[in-house]
């Protein structure tokens, strides 16, 4: 058997660790720059307020009710997200959970008698919920997908199930199933979900009856096949392992207000390049293609919500380089070809393609080799800024102003990452 | 079914740490003799944290607790996995607020205790709503104001 821990409203969580008096008010979470809503307590979504809507949308409502609003404090969750994992490694043994996302992990339970499912699934959610503060639900069944249906079954019961569902018998599968509408169905998108809807397969149950043949012709294939499978029960998808090599890495933010002028563009994708670099080195790898785009301002609707194309470009290296300074001059120069004066622009990105390991790196007959002592530099670079935090160093490109940064208006202090930002207790 | 202190006695320490780790006098001439009893030098997390997933930092703001040692500005590790029990000191919250306090219980009486002549206990009682967070488990009192310079607290805007 197959387990999905997933933790609930886990940014609102995170912050109500530290915040006893909100444990039980609505609270939202918003996307970097105070942009969108990514996150809803249950409390939030009672009283109406829509998930990913933009925040000045719902403002009125937040007001009205007195809802508790952050900005996204990505230093607090993945800690948080840390500690959860963690106990659950160390509850069950690393070799037997599958990290699936900041909030989410499988856990293998193949060597628990099936008697004792409930008992360890329960045990789990109390225990994670006891070290770290965090709430969570789980859902127990013979194949990821199933698991993933009684996840979200726990979680819409919280005060029947307690957030646990063991999926243990062929007669519980099937009132799941029933339960669940093919378009709440992990794998299925919107798009399916439509087709299988006008077939008249309304709910999993209905799916789980179709041939496997028709599944294969109407659902994609292989994918189809794997999922109908895994919703009969029958296991398709096997504990995968981390994907600890991206095959691209991107670094893309909004500026906190538009930006018209060149240089403050510069500043901002040298910094994006920095970031991206840095965890390029953290997989130890390095890339051969860099990207880097921009989105200007629409420029006759006075609405905030709607983007610009954006405009993009890419250069393709001589070698693949892991070095912050051979990517950022590239980078730069890109902007200066992106850039068109007179407009203002609200976001940028850089992406790294072209990835490959950091010791395969084809070398090129006409450059110099002495890699080594860069990269050696690089290193300590990386971990003066890991230990000090703040990028205490960084290339002059990247600018001293930094005007263009980020919104974060109701931001929450770094309670488990920063000294000078502990919570105080009385 | 899982006993309370069982996972903690496997986790000791909370660095990971390899066989570079170890200082060595690197000397160019002569290798240092004291190089074949280099080890691990001592780590402060080894000692204090039982149970990094769960333990936490905190800063003691008031002097509710200083006749127990904790004084204003000190560094409270705060473990979530530990058992309250009576006569522990916990960081709870109270109607909304975090506190830090003895916590005491008899037969059929709950309450939290400050180590301060000054203030009065807090009695649990059906209305409060009382939550205990962790058991504080150690508090850093820094003694020398060249460590404080690194831990004031900023002011941070709500």
């Amino acid at each position: 058997m197959i387990a999905i821990l997933d933790c609930n409203s886990f940014y609102c969580s995170c912050e109500r660790v530290f915040r006893p008096d909100i444990a039980v008010k609505p609270v939202v979470v918003l996307s970097n720059n105070d942009g969108c809503i990514i996150a809803r307590s249950d409390e939030a979504k009672e009283i109406g307020v829509g998930m990913a809507g933009p925040y000045f949308k719902a403002k009125r409502l937040i007001e009205e009710h007195g809802v508790m609003v952050f900005s996204s404090n990505y230093n607090l969750y993945g800690d948080m997200s840390w500690r959860v994992m963690e106990t659950l490694r160390m509850m069950m043994g690393k070799e037997n959970i599958e990290v699936y996302s900041v909030d989410e992990c499988f856990i293998n339970l193949a060597h628990i008698p099936i008697t004792s499912l409930h008992e360890v699934a329960l045990s789990l959610k109390e225990t994670v919920e006891r070290w770290t503060g965090i709430k969570v639900s789980v859902g127990v069944a013979p194949t990821k997908v199933l698991s993933k249906v009684a996840n979200r079954l726990a979680k819409k019961n919280k005060v029947i199930t307690n957030c646990v569902l063991v999926l243990d018998s062929p007669r519980k599968i099937e009132q799941a199933l029933q339960k669940t509408l093919v378009e709440d169905i992990w794998g299925i998108g919107g798009q399916y979900a439509d087709k299988l809807k006008r077939e008249n397969i309304l709910t999993a149950f209905d799916l789980s009856k179709k041939d496997i043949q028709w599944c294969r012709k109407n659902l994609g294939g292989v994918v189809g096949d794997r999922l109908l499978r895994e919703l009969r029960g029958e296991k398709s998808r096997i504990m995968e392992s981390p994907l600890t090599e991206k095959k691209i890495i991107a670094t893309t933010r909004m500026f906190g207000s538009p930006v018209t002028d060149i240089n403050s563009i510069k500043e901002a994708v040298a910094t994006y390049t920095t970031r991206a670099a840095e965890k390029l080195r953290r997989q130890y790898c390095a890339a051969k293609t860099i990207s880097v785009f921009v989105v200007p301002k629409e420029q006759n609707s006075g609405a905030h919500f709607r983007h610009g194309p954006s405009i993009g470009s890419y250069t393709k290296l001589m070698q693949a380089t892991s070095l912050t300074n051979e990517l950022i001059k590239p980078a730069v120069s890109l902007v200066d070809k992106l850039f068109e004066a007179g407009r203002s622009y609200k976001k940028a990105g850089v992406m790294l393609s072209d990835i490959v390991l950091d010791n395969s790196i084809q070398g090129d007959l006409f450059l110099r080799n002495n890699k080594n002592e860069r990269r050696l530099l690089m290193d300590m670079m990386d971990n003066i800024n890991f230990s000090m935090r703040n990028d205490i160093l960084k290339f002059a490109a990247s600018g001293t102003t930094r005007n263009w940064k980020m919104q974060k208006n109701f931001h929450s202090p770094r309670y488990t990452t920063r000294w000078d930002e502990l919570r105080n207790v009385n | 079914m899982i006993d309370d202190n069982f996972y903690q006695s496997i986790y000791a320490g909370t660095k990971k740490f390899s066989q570079d780790d170890i200082q060595t006098a690197n000397a160019t001439g002569f290798g240092a003799a004291a190089d074949d009893y280099a080890e691990r030098g001592i780590d402060l997390n080894e000692q204090l944290i039982m149970n990094k997933p769960a333990t936490f930092f905190f800063r003691m703001n008031g002097d509710a607790m200083s006749e127990a040692g904790i004084y204003p500005g000190d560094i409270l590790i705060v473990d979530r996995s530990i058992k309250v029990a009576s006569g522990k000191i916990v960081v709870a919250s109270v109607n909304g607020d975090l506190v830090v306090r003895y916590f005491k219980q008899t037969m059929n009486k709950l309450w939290l205790e400050p180590a301060n002549g000054r203030l009065g206990n807090m009695v649990l009682e059906e209305f409060t709503e009382y939550r205990p967070w962790g058991i504080v488990t150690c508090v850093i009192h820094l003694l020398d104001p060249v460590l404080k310079t690194f831990n004031t607290p900023r002011k941070h805007k709500k």
